[in-house]
């Protein structure tokens, strides 16, 4: 049988509710919802709580009556644990493939080769691995191209009978072509509702429809981006690995190098520009950061001389702040590298977010250096013009409350990162 | 990811916890300090943990394993990556908690050993129903 060179998309079901059922096993097998910042609404449900009809984004207010006679429990939103957990994951599967690009929080692109069983029989290797390392169910999609693996773990995760792993090459072709003409466009990776209208009012409205469609034609009336979708659904691959990617939940920053990072100088530059670009990212999106993940990796053919760094920190505030995110960055990778490792990647996960109307308004116990030169400048400033005239960034102009009045009333420990939050065994 | 944090985090992959070779020409049995790091310093999680990935530190509650030398508020290093054997300090999960007792895989049965004279055993009656959530490698002992 051939050997192929595939793309496997590997992410965790249900990512944040199954972190808080591996330090609570009485989560396992009942509905849990985790809630957002402040508890408003609904981020995320176990399979059971998707089963009762709740919906994400769907108001805690709403549901909370209700909850204990559907035997419904909540977990605020704790991504020190989630970004800890991610890391490992991530850590755990770079040790599948030379080529890892992670996407999102909970999700990240392998490069395998091998024939169609070995492929299959990585991905299962793959999800035993994660389950017991790291006590994580995990479905993995395998195919030609990223957006055929997404499809594929699409498949994987709708069919259980198929072990969490599908790998579309060893599916029947006519059987894909039945699942492709059935699925309707939107469930496509990279697919918005938006784009979906635009696509059935051209008579597209199967993924099989968008498949046959010409590219062309499809790049003319929409764009190079949805072209390439067209492309890949037919097995060239064209979407670039280590894109940069943000969804509502995260802003994820992650490269590979083409020469090694070596040094602590130049990691520092490296966690710089991630920052500097991040907080970018933030402002562009109108939103706050109030959690930091941090990691790094040396190559898998390291040896002995393999590091792999990472580190989840709370940020002293929700910020935006270049300085801020750059200075927090460093600190938190500095320690943790090792001087001399040739580290082959590193990146940056922002979670925690928060639009950024809930900054407090100037924080005056915030001690850092930047602010003995720029005191001065904006007391000067607002003397001469107003005291609304000029502010750090957001913060100086907003005048919503302050962060320490958000609520985390269902919050789990911080298992992973807190020595006083740490499991309790019981020895009894 | 680290568990002692401010410290480099600890190398992974590695199977063994092996210092890299550098080279030394120092007589066997004689280990230069300077030899095993990068940076100066002892790196408990270099030492303490073979791989990060799967390490989690967990804090013990009650006396059933007085012992075996793990007492209550003692810190444990549990590593799930392991398979758990005969005589193995498991941590188990238990209707819905997380227990530390150690494992006997005997003629007569699975049990759930607890290493104190006040506590009784635990029999699993069905291996199915054995849920080993990590095995401990390690105990912070508060002296």
């Amino acid at each position: 049988m051939a050997e192929r060179h595939r793309i496997a998309l590997v992410d965790v079901n249900s990512f944040y509710v199954s972190c808080e059922r591996v330090f609570d096993p009485r989560l396992a097998g009942i509905p849990v919802v985790v809630l957002s910042n402040n508890d408003g609404c609904v981020v995320a449900r176990s399979d059971e709580a998707k089963a009762l009809g709740i919906k994400t984004g769907e108001p805690w207010f709403k549901l909370a009556e209700a909850a204990p006679k559907l035997g419904l429990v909540q977990r605020s939103s704790n991504y020190e644990l989630y970004g800890d957990l991610s890391s490992r994951v991530m850590q755990l599967l770079s040790r599948f493939s030379s080529e890892q690009e992670i996407y999102s929080i909970d999700e990240c692109f392998l490069h395998l080769h091998g024939t169609d069983d070995e492929l299959r029989g990585r991905g299962t290797d793959i999800r035993a691995a994660v389950a017991k390392n790291i006590g994580l169910p995990v479905c993995v999609g395998i195919g030609p191209t990223k957006t055929l693996a997404k499809f594929a773990n699409r498949i994987a995760k709708q069919n259980p009978h198929m072990g969490g792993v599908c790998n579309l090459d060893a599916l029947d072709p006519a059987v894909v072509d039945t699942i492709m003409s059935r699925v309707p466009v939107t469930g496509l990776w990279g697919v918005g509702s938006r784009n979906g209208t635009r696509l059935n009012a051209l008579g597209i409205h199967t993924v099989a429809d968008l498949r046959d469609a010409d590219p062309a034609v499809i790049r003319a009336k929409f764009s190079v981006v949805l072209q390439r979708t067209v492309l890949e659904l037919n097995g060239t691959s064209c979407i670039p690995m280590d894109t940069e990617s943000a969804d509502k939940q995260q802003v994820l920053f992650s490269r590979s190098f083409a020469t090694p990072v070596t040094t602590r100088e130049s990691m520092r530059q490296v966690m710089s520009l991630y920052a500097q670009k991040a907080a970018i990212r933030l402002a562009r999106e109108g939103q706050l950061a109030g959690v930091m993940t941090v990691f790094a990796s040396t190559s898998r053919f390291s040896g002995t001389d393999a590091s792999s760094p990472s580190a989840t920190v709370r940020l002293q505030r929700p910020t935006a702040d270049p300085l801020m995110l750059t200075r927090a960055a460093i600190d938190a990778m500095d320690p943790r590298m090792v001087e001399g490792a040739r580290y082959a990647k590193a990146g940056i996960m922002l979670t925690g977010l928060s639009p950024a109307g809930a900054e407090p308004v100037f924080d005056l116990f915030d001690a850092g250096p930047e602010q003995k030169d720029i005191g001065p400048l904006l007391a000067k400033v607002t003397d001469k013009y107003g005291a609304a005239s000029i502010g750090l960034g957001l913060a100086g102009m907003s005048t919503a409350k302050p962060d320490w009045t958000m609520a985390r009333n269902f919050a789990s420990p911080r298992y992973t990162t807190e020595w006083s939050d740490l499991p309790v065994v019981k020895a009894v | 990811m680290p568990v002692f944090s401010s410290a480099p985090a600890p190398h992974s992959g590695g199977a063994k916890e092996q210092p890299p070779s550098r080279g030394s020409t120092l007589p066997a049995g004689f280990a230069s300090p300077a030899q095993d790091y990068y940076d100066a310093g002892i790196d408990l999680n270099r030492h303490l943990i073979r791989d990060a990935t799967s390490t989690f530190i967990m804090r013990v509650s009650g006396d059933a394993m007085d012992g075996a030398g793990i007492s209550d508020g003692d810190e444990l290093i549990v590593d799930r990556s392991l398979t758990p054997k005969d005589g193995s300090v498991v941590v188990a999960v238990l209707n819905g908690e997380l227990i530390i007792r150690r494992l006997l895989l005997t003629g007569q049965g699975i049990f759930l050993h607890a290493d104190s004279p006040g506590s009784k055993d635990i029999r699993v009656p069905d291996p199915a129903e054995l849920s080993v959530w990590g095995v401990a490698t390690r105990c912070l002992h508060h002296v």
